[in-house]
This record gives structure tokens, sequence and C-alpha cells, in this order.
């Protein structure tokens, strides 16, 4: 176990290293000016000047300066060559107090000139993460909820009532959802607020909306293991030694039924986390998925960069932790 | 498995909860996005400007309320201008202060404007300081030292820091005695200008000539040891750090969240405030933004984007229909539209407000002699551009398509923004004819040019766009008036926003979309961007005789003379040579309640003071409406 823990932490630089690289050869190629503004363009001395500054005049002196001061390389060797501290004592004695830098710089926001990418990531993630988790658990117990229902007595009126929910569910997509329930539970009856965040209220809707296409896959995956499990030896065992029919569902059968969903619980954490940009659109929510878009239209090279590492990294962990509960719930993986 | 999930639960519930609301603010207002910066020298979005005029003050200001749009005191509270025209002395006001109490000082002045004239900082609006003597030497100087500090050699990286410290030093000692720009003492400020600026003030009053903090902004600059370029780390911007001296103090800005706002208790005409708080929620959703203000959170949305707008200004028309003798009553007496809508009786359709802009919607034609794929371009000749200008239904585009109630467009300047400016006619359009033979009579006009200039048979005629924002239907609206009344071919290409401005730049078009907004209260905001040398000139246009008005108007003392010279320059364009073709005046859509909000501008400038806005009724302030041209208040009975 700890091997593999070791050996998949080991790979996660190189991984990191090729989406880097895949990633800014994309970004980079996209036609368009990062620079421009579409209702005053600057000169073009000024966008020269712009481009100097932040390297964006050349992609290879680009690629390895971003690269050095995203993974903290620049940091660390102006540490061991002792020039931060030189540059901080050097820059108070000139009079300029400084804030300490940071180790891993994700650059500057080119459309937000008041933001890091650090800060706009900081700000945004942990929204995206608690909105995620929340819709994780919500998708977690309606899912498997209706998953168990339906495999109790397949082909039965509850079955493809849960079934067609499900359909629903995965084949909607979350504008059309979000909105309706916005209008439904906002508008018509002022039971939440319009949008924002900040407080339980204003997270219920864009929760619910973004757990549904997770809790309609989930309820397949259960429905499909649990008639699986339900026809198995060991069930048969269970029930022959007189175990109560709770305990066969939830303590014998389910467990086997929920490695299918376990195994879909990684990226869909990792997915759901990082946000989505239509419920972020919808209910007005300050998360991560409008980044990732805002920042290609935009050409905002830094934030794209910086949302896709952090993405990245987070499926690659979320993924690794899914493996290692995998071995946890089912030994006979190793 | 159960134990994981319980603290992931807990987890949520912590980050849920600990999350509280903060309470209404007194005014809540939406931009239609997210601030860009707050920086006054480094913005240019219309939405900074107006979010910046609340918390900085320049050292005078517009009377965004009057019909003049007069310019007033600020910080200064009396200005002199020396007999040559070149040179103003500020007087500072003693009670300006800074939201941390300290005094507003002429050196603060000297400090911000040289942050705005550094090349390291890229300001946007840096031509605007260059007007200031010896302004663009000191720029030109900087700019050559930072591009030789690269190449020059160091026997050490600490070498090459002193170095750049150096340079800076130096730098502030040259600006101070290069550039005309001097505090005499705290309260005294000199401006000596190149040359003549008759809309100098008019400068003074955007909010890029704003003051910043020198002991707060200097502790984020500094010079970079490698490049020793100044380099800016954000910081200084946010709430409670940032100390601004305008009405308002910021007191939290979460990015793409919200933005927080107090009254300053500091700033000199603080009696003069309605409002104690200002919350300015980032909703960049348009249609999340109506729903928002139908459910009661918010109270003005300065530009409404929203697909279905059209049908809310119909609405508003159909409403003041309704009413239409009360209305024509109002007006006849001088009042404003917000005013009249005020005086009605309150109704849903009523909260829609149309408001002129200062801007213009237009279609470039590529001036120069070849095409981009080498061809001859028959737009290089201005028969053939003035041909195609009169064949274009502008009141057809701006009613069925935009549906906004903007005027369409005869002259690049919406006529009536600038006072003592006197637009020129502009050519005669199809779209205006009173009938048709009139209409016939511009077309068979059009026509003979186009056989004039030589206009080739079965050439065809491409138009460039953006995609969003229903440019495709103005396109497809050209086109056919074009087709219909000239019988050319055309061929429409929609292109990415980012794109399609590479490609204007480049001029990689033929006829193209473009839009353009003054900036400050001069002809020369709009008509400088025809120069055959400026930034924006993407019609590479090049008129010898367009480029000297220019000159000798920016030569001229007398403001009527000048006035005069700049309105035949227009004429050139709009009548003869035609590099772009006007549409239409955009509008802006505001939604509030003209009932309960007070103090906003019909000017046709569309500059928003919002520090002006009363709440009506909330008993803070004096809870009176605040119209336009102020002395109607006399005349008006309280409603």
């Amino acid at each position: 176990m700890m091997t593999m823990i070791l050996r998949r932490l080991a790979a996660l630089p190189v991984i990191l290293l090729v989406i880097y690289t895949i990633t800014l050869t994309l970004a980079w190629a996209v036609p368009g000016n990062p620079l421009e503004n579409p209702e005053k363009r600057p000169k073009p001395e000024v966008i020269e000047q712009m481009k100097k500054q932040y390297n964006l005049d050349s992609f290879p002196r680009f690629y390895v300066s971003y690269l050095s001061s995203v993974t903290g390389f620049e940091y660390a060797k102006d540490w061991v060559s002792g020039d931060l501290g030189r540059d901080q004592q050097a820059a108070l004695d000139a009079g300029f107090p400084t804030a300490p830098r940071p180790i891993f710089d994700l650059g500057p926001s080119l459309e937000y000139d008041d933001w890091t990418v650090n800060e706009i990531v900081g700000s945004a993630l942990p929204v995206s993460i608690t909105l995620g988790s929340a819709a994780i658990l919500i998708a977690l117990v309606l899912g498997v909820g209706a998953g168990v229902i339906g495999a109790v007595k397949p082909n039965s009126t509850s079955d493809l009532f849960t079934l067609t929910i499900a359909m629903i569910g995965i084949s909607l997509p979350s504008f059309v959802i979000g909105t309706a329930l916005l209008l439904v539970f906002a508008v018509l009856i002022p039971m939440f607020p319009v949008g924002g965040w900040g407080g339980p209220m204003k997270a219920i809707l864009p929760a619910v909306t973004l757990s549904l296409p997770f809790a309609a896959y989930i309820a397949r995956l259960t429905r499909m293991g649990m008639i699986e499990a339900l026809g198995a030896d060991y069930i048969r065992t269970a029930r022959a030694k007189g175990a109560s029919e709770n305990a066969v569902l939830y303590k014998h059968a389910l467990k086997n039924a929920f490695l299918p969903v376990l195994s879909f619980l990684g990226p869909a954490a990792a997915m759901a986390m990082t946000g989505s940009f239509v419920i972020e659109q919808v209910f007005t929510i300050p998360g991560m998925g409008q980044h990732f878009v805002n920042g290609v239209q935009n050409k905002d090279l830094f934030l794209i960069m910086g949302v896709v590492l952090i993405f990245a990294t987070m499926l690659i962990l979320f993924n690794l932790v899914v493996d290692v509960l995998y071995r946890w719930v089912d030994p006979r993986i190793a | 498995m159960l134990i994981p999930v319980a603290v992931l639960v807990a987890l949520v519930a912590l980050s849920v909860f600990g999350d509280r609301p903060l309470p209404r603010a007194d005014l809540t207002y939406i931009n239609s996005s997210e601030v860009n910066t707050l920086d006054p020298q480094r913005m240019s979005w219309m939405h900074d400007l107006r979010t910046a005029r609340l918390l900085f003050e320049g050292l005078v200001k517009n009377d965004v309320l009057s019909d003049g749009f007069d310019i007033v005191p600020g910080v200064a509270e009396s200005w002199e201008l020396s007999e040559d025209a070149r040179t103003y002395t500020f007087h500072l006001r003693d009670d300006a202060k800074w939201t941390n109490g300290a005094d507003v000082t002429a050196q603060d002045f000297v400090f911000s404007w040289r942050r705005a004239l550094l090349p390291d900082l890229v300001s946007d609006y840096v031509t605007m300081f260059l007007n200031i003597d010896g302004a663009q030497e000191f720029y030109d100087w900087r700019q050559e030292q930072l591009d030789g500090f690269t190449d020059r050699e160091f026997a050490s990286n600490d070498a090459k820091r002193v170095a750049a410290y150096e340079l800076w030093e130096e730098t502030k000692a040259l600006f101070d005695s290069m550039v005309g720009l001097k505090a005499i003492d705290d309260h005294t400020l000199v401006v000596t200008l190149e040359r003549p600026v008759p809309y100098f003030l008019e400068l003074c009053a955007f909010t890029v000539f704003s003051p910043v903090y020198e002991p707060l902004v200097a502790q984020y600059e500094r010079p970079d040891p490698v490049t020793a370029r100044l380099i800016r780390r954000p910081g200084w911007t946010k709430g409670g750090v940032l100390i601004s001296n305008g009405p308002f103090e910021l007191t939290g800005w979460r990015f793409k969240r919200d933005m927080r706002m107090t009254k300053s208790p500091h700033y000199w005409d603080r009696d003069s405030i309605a409002i104690r708080t200002v919350s300015i929620p980032s909703i960049s959703d348009p249609n999340a933004g109506v729903l928002a203000y139908q459910t009661g959170s918010i109270d003005w949305i300065a530009n409404v984007t929203s697909p279905y707008r059209g049908d809310m200004v119909a609405q508003k028309l159909a409403y003041l229909d309704e009413h239409k003798d009360r209305v024509a009553e109002l007006e006849a007496l001088g009042y404003d539209q917000f005013s009249i809508t005020r005086m009605l009786p309150e109704d849903p359709r009523a909260l829609t407000h149309a408001v002129s802009s200062f801007g213009t919607y237009f279609y470039n034609f590529n001036c120069k002699q070849r095409l981009p794929d080498g061809r001859d371009n028959p737009f290089a000749d201005p028969r053939v551009r003035r041909a195609f200008a009169m064949c274009i239904d502008k009141p057809g585009i701006a009613r069925e398509i935009r549906r906004l109630g903007e005027p369409s467009a005869s002259t690049l300047i919406p006529p009536g923004s600038i006072g003592g400016y006197t637009s020129p006619k502009g050519l005669p359009n199809i779209g205006d004819a009173a009938d048709e033979d009139e209409r016939q009579a511009i077309i068979t006009r059009a026509k003979a040019l186009l056989e004039e200039a030589g206009f080739p048979e079965d050439f065809v005629v491409e138009l460039a766009f953006n995609k969003d924002a229903g440019h495709d239907l103005i396109g497809q609206a050209i086109a056919k008036s074009w087709q219909k009344s000239l019988g050319v071919q055309t061929s429409l290409s929609q292109k990415e926003i980012k794109i399609f401005r590479e490609d204007l730049k480049n001029k990689q078009y033929m006829t193209a979309r473009a839009g353009w907004f003054g900036d400050y209260g001069d002809p020369t905001t709009f008509l400088d961007i025809s120069h055959s040398k400026d930034g924006n000139n993407d019609r590479a246009y090049n008129n010898p005789v367009f480029d000297d008005l220019l000159f000798q108007a920016s030569n001229e003392l007398d403001p009527a003379k000048r006035m005069a010279i700049l309105s035949e320059a227009e004429r050139i364009i709009m009548e003869e040579d035609l590099p772009l073709v006007p549409i239409f005046h955009y509008a802006t859509i505001y939604m509030f309640d003209a009932h309960k909000i007070t103090g906003l501008s019909t000017h046709p400038r569309t500059k928003q003071n919002a520090f002006l806005i009363d709440v009506l009724g909330d008993g803070i302030g004096d809870d009176l409406p605040r119209p336009m041209n102020q002395n109607q208040i006399q005349a008006e009975t309280t409603p």
C-alpha cells in the first residue's frame, strides 16, 4: 500500500509537467492578445511594455520562468543563493517595505490587475470545495438511496420511477435545472435568495443543482451493483444463516455494490469541487468554474495555467484517495 | 465509511454557516462585470471609473446633474489660468482629507501623476498626461534607460540591484526638474502645459487624474532588481487597506463576490452625502441581475444587458405613451426623464430607463490601397465609402434590431453632448428619407458615386463582426441594405472577440463593426481616432487636411473658433471621407425605481456620480428629489 502511494506521488510531478506543457502550448496558440481590452485599447507601446514585463514575447522564456515560479523553484533558488534575503534587505534599506514573497507563485492576473492568481484561487477554491462537497454528499444520499430502492425490486414501478428521474437528472443540463429551481423556489415561492454566496440558504439551491447529475449516475451504478450483488452466493448464505433483510441489504450487498460508486467518486469529487461555470453563472457564485471559461476568453494566460494546474493536482490526488479507500474496502485488490 | 462522510458533513456545515451575509447597504447597485482595478492611474473600463469616483476625488469634478456638465471644485477649491493659457495654479482646500484623516496635499498629485507617466506602470491613459510640459521627454528618457538597463553588464547581482535603485532615484529627481508639475506648498499645485489645452480641466475631472496616497502605494511599488522597472504588487486596493480621498472608503472587496463601502468621515463635503453604505455585488449573469432586482436585493442596475431588454424598453415606452399628456406637460417644463417617471404613477414597467450614452456604434472601412488578400481595395476611394454609407438603413437598425430607443447617427460625436460644439449635418441616409422618391434619389446618387469611382462588378463586400451581443443581426441588416439598394453581393464573417480586435488592429478586414466611447468633454476624444498617427486608427485613414485641422485646433486659443475648426474636421470625415459610418448612438439601460432613487444624471455624457444618489424616504439625507437642473427643485411640488 505504502509503495503504491509513494509510486503514485512520485509520478505526480511528471504528469503535471506533461499537463503544464500541453496546456501552455494550447493556451499560447489561442489567437488574440491577452492585453487587449474590448472597451479601450492601450497604445501599442503600452502593450509592448506589458509583454516584456510578463515575458509574453517569447514562449520558451515564458515556459521556463513560469514553471520555475509555479513550482517554487525560483523561490528556492533565491533562498539558497541568499538573493531573497539580500533583496528584501536592500528594498527595506531603500525605503520599500515589502511583503513576503509567495513560495508557489501562480503569477498576476492579466485581466484583473488588482489580484494575483494565488489570491483568485485562494478566494474561489474554498467556495467551490464547500459547494462541491455539499453536492457530493447530497448526490450520495439521493443516489445510493434511489439505487437501493430500485435494486430491491428490479423493474417494479418504484424502480422505473427512480430510473426515469435518474435519466432526467443525467440528461437535463444544469442551466435548465438551475434556472427552473430559481424560478420556482426563489421567485415564485420566495424561500431562497436568488443568488450569491454566504450562509446556508444561498448554498442549498446550487448544491442541489450541482448534485443532480452525480446523484443520477450514482443511482444507476448502485442499482447495477446491488442487483448483481443480490444474486451472489454470499447473499444467499447470509439469508440462509438468518440475517435480517436490512443486514443483508446494507451490510452485505451494499458494501460490494458500492465499489463502482467509489471509483466514480474520485473524478466526480474533483469535478464538483473545482466548480461549474454554468452553476456559478446562474446562482452568482464566486467559485472556480468561471475562471476556466473566462480565463480562456480573456486569454488570461496566468489564470488559465493556475486553474488548470490546481484542477489537475486535485484530480490526481482524489483518484489516489479513491484507490486507497478501494483497497481498504476490498482487500482483494492489492 | 461513515467517518469520512461525517467529517465532510461537519466541514461543509462549518464553512457554510461560518460565512454570514452582511446586512443590506443603503444603496446596492451592480455593474455589468467585476471591477478590473481600483488603481486610478491604471484604469480604463467604464465600470472601474464609475466605482473609483465613489472612492477618489480629483482636483475638479463634473457636476453631472447640471445641463452643461459644469466643472466644479473638488480637492481644488479654486484655480487660475495664466495669460498664455499654459499654466494652471490650483489651490487645494484645507479640509480635503484621506480616509485615514491625513491632509490631501499638492505633493500627492505630483506623486500620482508621476506614476501615470512612468512607462513601467503602463497606464492606458498616459497620452492625457503627455500634455504636461516635459512629460513626453521624461517618458522617453525613462523608457530609454529601462531598455538600456537590460543590456548593461554588471559585476554581480548586488551591483545590478544598486544600479536599479540608483536609476529610480535619478528618475524621481529628473521628473522634478523636467516636468511642469510642481507642488509649491502643501496646498498649491502648479501645472505647466506643453501647449494650451482648452479641455485640461475636463481631463483633471477624469478619474485617472485622481490622487493616490503615497505612503500606502509606495509600499507596493519598487524597482525590480533585475530589470530596474518599477514593479507593482497588487494589494493596496483591497478592502480595509485602501486609503482614498473621496466620499467613501472601501471596507471590503471580495473577488467576484462583492465590494462594500462606507461614507468617509473625513470627506470635506460629507454633509451632502445621503447614503452611509454602498454595496456592489458582483453579478455577471445579465438575467441573474434582473432577477435579483425583482426580488428586491438591488436598487440600481447600472447596465442591463439581458437579452430581453429590448422588450423592457418597449414596455417602458408603452407606459410613457399611456401618460403622454402628462409627459408632454412635464417635458415642456424642462424636466429630465427620471424626474418625469418619478412624477408618473408607479408601475413595474417604469423601472426601465434608456439613457443616451457618450458613445457611437459604427462600421469601419479599411482605407488601405490593397485588401489583405492583395487585391485593389475599392474602399480606398472616398466616393465608394460615401455611397455605402448613405445606403444603410440606420433608423431601421436602431428601431427594429437594437430596440433600445437609440437615435440613429449621422455623426460620430453624439449631438448635444459637448457644450459649445455644433455637429455637422452628415450625409443623407436612405432610412431618413421622408418618402420613396427621396429614398430613390439617395440611391441614385449613391449608384452614380460608385460608377464614378469604377466600383468593380461582382465584387463581394465582406462585413466582419464579433460574434456576441447581436452584432450578427446588425451585420445582416447592413448587408441586406447594401444588396437591396446598391445590388452589391456581401459576405458576413463572424469572429471571436480577441481575434476580431487583432484583425482590426492589423487591418485584416474590409468593413468591420466598431464602437467608441468618449472619455472627456471635448470633440477630440472622438476625432483623435481618425488622426493618421493615432493608435486607434484601425481604418488606416490618412487625410493630411483632417490632421492639419486637428493641429490647428490644438493651437487655437479662442474656444469658439477652436470648436468651429473641430466641427469642420468632423464634417470632413462625416460628409466627405467616411472612414467610418456611424450607425447609432448607444444608449445604456438602467433599472431602478425613480420614485425611490434620485441623483442619477440623464446628461448624454452618461457619467454617474453614485455618491449623489439619495434613497428617497429612507430617512438619511434630506430625502428630496435631485433632478437635473437643480433650479427645478423649488418649482416642483413634493410628490
